[in-house]
């Protein structure tokens, strides 16, 4: 019985101008907008819990050594203090795997460190009755070290070349040789130092134990993974373990994963019988877990003179940390990018003494198309072709690489369109030949992309008595606009008002959900969701045509029709109820259905692999397709010629990430990515005191990033078009795509202004003057 | 932060006494000691609030000049009519400092009273070494991470750089400080730190400061304040420059000339060499180019921040043809 | 003059038109106060150090900093927090727009930018979009609503004062 079909939009935009805002592809106001606009909405760390004790982290002062001893005994006399906890003093936790689910040496695992790899990693904590206390107890904690040379940056003698990762390896045809023998051939290095994701609200927790079970409440974009890690700390199982996440006050990928200080707040919990809240403070938001490594990139490229490219060699580095391990794919952009029958590229991470690098917006494709993006367009110039010319000349018809057909790439059209609205035609070729008094005014292009990464999750959908439908899933919504998209797929689906839709999201205790990373839960959730529904209103039908109670039963329909949340049969004749009067005449006081993206037969033990690591995520390129979002940035940015200081005075970018589920949240989200660019290009930068191997602008003063006077009216046209190879409903990745290349454009526009070509972000004013 | 009583002042007299005894601090906007205080860096055993003494906020524009209360917001002073029209530079140097919150709280001589932002003083924990903190302990600043550090009048003990906007403004215009009775001229108020750099001010235990007078001048009414900095707003500058200029009746004929600047020194630095250097001479850009760099005559740097030697004499630059352009 | 030693003092506190009171250790400051004595978790934490305008509230009927203002500071006077700002259930012109506009994401720092947007309006420092951004530059927004923002505050400046 087929009761609805999906409608995917036949707008060339991918925006379903169909159906109005509430259903999907219509730009309806965020559904936890009311929440957050009046205060309402409690964040992970604002529940109100009876006996709620606070811990405060107290971290090293070195980079490398070992602890010699900490003396506790000033700060546990101090008022309101309850435990000092130190690695000495601290309840043994097992190693939980990775997020591969690689199984872990059978050893303990303890979060406070006794041999420092880093400053500012955790030695110990202290808990106290209240926050003050608690805050002033910590800086009563006398540790003493064994100091060792740290390895501070990829700059310091000692780094090293560090370790070949083969699995960045990619190469076809003859790249060096080809490099060597063609006509025009440039080479230079990019650099991108640490950058960090900087959510506004800071990491942290409270850890409540009862008996054996623990509930955690935990910004996170990752409810089942985080579980599945607290579980094999403590040793307890999983289904022990509640997260509790109902918003995310920001991510940026940094919230995808249990740390150290989760660990420390969950033993404070457990030893002492009381819940326990622990907050990081800002500074050590810089450095109790990893922001965008830094990179280091050589492109060369090896071309005809009309352009065409022959040859691209890419070699690039990146830290991690010294005893974990963080691969920042910085061939990721560069092998897809242009078309080319030679290529190269190879990759090396370099121990240094900092905290684990992680996922930043993008991570990969951001740098790598820093590099790849900065080199063509020193190609354009080098063979006298407009920047936005020579990307079409080396157009990528197909996946340069995977040697597959693209399943959607409206790059050419996203060239189109941006081009045209931007006025680059307008545009004089020769650098510093555009200028505004003072101001010397430059317009650059750099182009984007990220794969559709795709995985799985699960979702209830309940029809209720009152004829209101809920949705509930494990999945999270840190401003992307979950809830607002998955109300929206409930309320097309079963048909009835968005408004008449509760979502529920954010509790592990729901049906279950993969990372909320990479740019993949949306296309995932409305998947489930969508079949979640679709299984709900076929119940619903098959009740109204088959129950004998039902005002239906006599109409001997084969199906009818559920509309704004009212049945009635497609011809018009016979009853037309309203879903609660249906239910009441069935006697039912609910339906209810579970709908998944999973395999057909999967097991449990699938299920909780897929729900709880990234290990059978799906390959973009399976199958007989490549899948990307793509996007084309045009930028122009003012350089005043006496200060060197950089201002963006106007963006435009034409972005295709296949059709948008809400229009209205999805340009939010690209202009987000596109103003954190402008943030990594020109500001972002986390600075290192070389004699201490540690980050000295850690807060939100000195690591700047744009303040609401820095960025200009930003313009983003919508050129995708619905991608059914990329996820049920036709949607690409939206959150990581519009950063990519923003920092090329940038770049490449104050070359065009100043004649300068800056290599090393961020793009400040002591590298113009 | 440290434990501390709290008290507050029913006077000025009261609250002198209390702010002199051992430990005791006077609170007003809070926007610096609270800070400094969450930073372990300040520890005051008490706190004697002042914000709620009466009569300490008022904005007096007379004929002699514009007196402000040390409890004036630095909000409000940036928005008042008379300081806009008759210190203009006051005014910007205001408005562009902090944000509008922070400019809400924090009162003028509060403003004064600011410290350093080296991140250095601000981290006791990670770098017990600071001669400002703890004197003879050493600088960890020196051979660190310098971009935002003092080019200016610095010495061999602290290169920390003085972060205030308002106090640029102040110097250029010969602002007198109101200690109660006794009047210091601004610009001996701020101390360079020699071998004390624990000493900013020169101000006395038991001292408060309750208001500060601007003599009128035509230079101050002819006047900008031009801030230069990586972002756009609510940072500290990279450097800074209050100019205020006086004409002959010829309009182009340079009479009277101030010149401070903000983010390159360890004190709100007058640039006195700058206007001697064009009194007398016809405004011109080139002239105006060639007087600017003696405003960094002097001048140390400590490798990242040396941009500032470059940057500091170009905004001077900017900020005099700027007002002779408005002839 | 009236004096308080270490250990707790009572606090009275005025906010969103209630009266609370409360025992305190001087030190807490305002935003502690209304997030773990008050319940008031609409006030957000995101540096406490005067460098995000997440907490800011209004004081007096002006925007200021919940962080580095002490709960004893406030005592006498009113204190205005998101939670007080919709009245008898009518969103605040700003909150509909910032609604309308989408001038949010996580919601994290939406509070502060929207206490600060009503006095920015207020003050009047709304009167054009360079204005706005200017006045408005002191509320980080990490997700990057700040087109929206001013579109937001832009909106609900022209309905604020008509």
């Amino acid at each position: 019985m087929t009761v609805h079909n999906i409608r995917v939009g036949e707008s060339k935009r991918g925006d379903a101008s169909d159906g109005g805002a509430d259903a999907v592809g219509g730009r309806l106001s965020r559904v936890d907008g009311p929440a957050k606009i009046t205060g309402a909405a409690k964040y992970a760390v604002e529940q109100q819990l009876d006996g709620l004790a606070y811990a405060v982290l107290v971290e090293s002062t070195i980079a490398s050594g070992k602890v010699r001893s900490i003396d506790t005994s000033v700060a546990e006399a101090a008022p309101g203090v309850l435990k000092v906890l130190t690695p000495d003093i601290i309840i043994s936790l097992r190693t939980a795997s990775d997020w591969f689910g690689t199984p872990p040496p059978d050893a303990p695992y303890c979060p406070l460190a006794r041999d420092v790899t880093f400053s500012g990693q955790h030695v110990a904590a202290v808990v106290a009755e209240t926050f003050e206390q608690a805050v002033a107890a910590a800086a009563l904690v006398e540790v003493s070290y064994y100091e060792t040379p740290a390895i501070v940056d990829l700059s310091d003698a000692k780094a090293g070349d560090g370790i070949p990762i083969d699995a960045m390896t990619k190469e076809w045809g003859d790249a060096q040789a080809a490099f060597a023998s063609a006509p025009v051939r440039i080479c230079a290095a990019y650099n991108t130092p640490r950058e960090y994701q900087a959510p506004m609200e800071p990491h942290g927790l409270i850890a409540h134990w009862e008996g054996d079970k623990l509930t955690v409440w935990e910004p996170s974009q990752w409810l089942d993974g985080m579980a599945r890690t607290y579980a094999e700390w403590f040793d307890v199982p999983f289904e022990n373990v509640r997260l509790v996440s109902p918003y995310i006050g920001g991510g940026f990928g940094s919230k995808a994963l249990a740390l150290s200080h989760g660990a420390v707040a969950a033993s404070a919990a457990k030893m002492l019988g009381r819940p326990v809240r622990l907050v990081m403070t800002r500074p050590q938001t810089f450095t109790g877990y990893g922001g965008r490594a830094a990179t280091r990139q050589t492109v060369t490229i090896g071309a005809d003179r009309q352009g065409k490219i022959q040859s691209i060699v890419h070699r690039g580095i990146n830290e991690t940390s010294i005893d974990g391990m963080w691969v920042e794919p910085l061939g990721s952009v560069t092998s897809i990018m242009y078309a080319t029958p030679n290529f190269s590229s190879k990759q090396n991470v370099v121990r240094v003494n900092s905290v684990v690098p992680g996922a930043m917006r993008a991570p990969g494709e951001n740098p790598s198309a820093f590099g790849i993006e900065s080199a063509i367009d020193e190609l354009a110039y080098e063979v006298g072709i407009d920047p936005l010319e020579i990307r079409l000349r080396n157009y990528a018809e197909q996946d340069p690489e995977a040697k597959k057909a693209w399943s959607t790439r409206q790059l050419r059209e996203a060239f189109a369109a941006g081009a045209e609205r931007f006025g680059w035609a307008k545009r004089t070729p020769e650098p510093r030949s555009m200028r505004d008094g003072n101001q010397l005014i430059g317009w650059g292009v750099a182009a984007g992309t990220y794969p559709v990464r795709r995985a799985y999750g699960e979702a209830i959908v309940r029809i209720l008595a009152d004829g209101s439908v809920e949705v509930e899933s494990s999945s999270i919504d840190m401003g992307q606009g979950t809830y607002t998209i998955l109300a929206q797929t409930a309320a097309e689906t079963v048909g009835v008002p968005a408004d008449n839709v509760v979502v529920k999201l954010g509790d592990s205790r729901f049906p279950r959900a993969g990372v909320a990373g990479g740019s993949r839960l949306a296309g995932v959730m409305t998947g489930a969701v969508y079949k979640a529904a679709t299984s709900a209103l076929d119940q619903l039908v098959g009740l109204a045509i088959s129950d004998p109670r039902s005002p239906f039963h006599a109409l001997q329909a084969n199906t009818l029709v559920v509309a704004n949340g009212r049945i009635s049969s497609p011809r018009g004749d016979g009853p037309d109820l309203s879903i609660a009067e249906l239910l009441s005449s069935v006697g039912r006081d609910h339906i209810e259905a579970t709908g998944d993206t999973m395999p057909a037969n999967s097991t449990a033990q699938d299920r909780y692999k897929n729900y709880t690591t990234i290990a059978m995520a799906v390959p973009h390129t399976e199958g007989d397709y490549s899948r990307h979002s793509w996007c084309a940035h045009f930028i122009e940015v003012r350089v005043d010629e006496d200060f060197g200081t950089v201002r963006v005075s106007r963006v435009v970018s034409a972005l295709d990430s296949g059709r948008l589920y809400n229009p209205k949240l999805a340009e939010s989200q690209w202009k987000g990515g596109i103003i954190m660019g402008i943030g990594q290009a020109l500001l972002e930068e986390g600075i290192v005191d070389r004699r201490h191997g540690r980050i000295v602008n850690n807060n939100l003063a000195d690591y700047l990033v744009p303040t609401n006077a820095d960025i200009p009216d930003i313009e983003v046209i919508s050129v995708g078009i619905p991608d059914l190879h990329s996820s049920v409903l036709g949607g690409k990745g939206v959150g990581e795509l519009a950063i990519v290349g923003v920092a090329p454009a940038i770049a490449n526009a104050v070359f065009h202004a100043t004649g300068k070509r800056v290599r090393d972000l961020p793009i400040t004013l002591e590298k113009l003057i | 932060m440290r434990d501390f009583s709290y008290l507050r002042a029913g006077s000025v007299e009261a609250a002198r006494q209390a702010a002199a005894l051992p430990g005791a601090m006077l609170l007003a906007g809070g926007t610096t000691l609270i800070d400094l205080a969450k930073c372990g860096v300040a520890e005051p055993d008490s706190l004697v609030d002042i914000t709620h003494l009466k009569g300490l906020d008022k904005v007096e524009v007379s004929e002699r000049g514009a007196t402000i209360g040390a409890l004036a917001k630095m909000g409000h002073v940036a928005d008042h009519a008379d300081i806009k029209s008759r210190f203009p530079a006051v005014s910007e140097a205001l408005w562009q400092a902090a944000s509008a919150q922070i400019r809400n709280m924090a009162t003028i001589g509060g403003n004064l009273m600011q410290r350093t932002r080296c991140p250095y003083f601000r981290d006791p924990s990670n770098f017990p070494a600071c001669n400002k903190r703890e004197p003879g302990s050493g600088c960890s600043a020196l051979g660190g991470v310098t971009r935002g550090h003092a080019v200016l009048g610095t010495s061999e003990a602290c290169i920390a750089m003085y972060p205030g906007d308002l106090a640029a403004a102040l110097v250029a215009f010969d602002a007198i400080v109101h200690l109660g009775e006794r009047r210091v001229p601004v610009d001996d108020f701020f101390l360079v730190p020699g071998t004390t750099p624990e000493r900013e001010h020169a101000i006395e235990p038991g001292e408060m400061i309750t208001a500060i007078e601007i003599p009128h001048s035509a230079a101050a009414r002819r006047s900008t304040y031009l801030k230069i900095r990586d972002r756009q707003s609510y940072e500290f500058a990279a450097a800074s420059a209050a100019v205020g200029i006086e004409f002959e009746a010829d309009g182009r004929t340079i009479r009277d000339l101030r010149v401070a600047l903000g983010g390159v020194a360890t004190k709100p630095w007058r640039a006195r060499a700058v206007e001697e250097a064009l009194k007398g001479k016809v405004l011109g850009p080139d002239a105006v180019r060639a007087a600017s760099l003696l405003a960094v005559e002097g001048a140390v740097d400590h490798g990242a921040n040396h941009y500032k030697i470059e940057l500091a004499p170009r905004v001077v630059a900017r900020a005099i043809l700027k007002m002779g352009e408005t002839a | 003059m009236t004096s308080q030693t270490k250990t707790t003092i009572p606090v009275h506190l005025d906010i969103n038109g209630h009266r609370h009171t409360l025992q305190l250790e001087p030190r807490v400051t305002l935003l502690d106060a209304l997030r773990d004595r008050l319940g008031l978790t609409g006030t957000k934490k995101g540096c406490d150090h005067g460098q995000c305008g997440a907490c800011t509230v209004h004081v007096d009927g002006e925007r200021v900093l919940a962080c580095l203002t002490l709960a004893a500071q406030v005592e006498g006077r009113t204190v205005t927090t998101i939670e007080g700002l919709a009245r008898e259930g009518e969103l605040h012109p700003v909150q509909a727009a910032f609604l309308e506009q989408d001038a949010f994401q996580c919601g994290y720092c939406t509070p502060g930018q929207i206490m600060s947007a009503v006095a920015c309006i207020r003050e009047g420092h709304a009167g054009s979009d360079e204005e706005i951004r200017e006045y408005m530059a002191g509320n980080l927004c990490r997700c990057g609503a700040y087109p929206h923002i001013v579109a937001a505050v832009r909106q609900a400046a022209l309905e604020v004062q008509s």
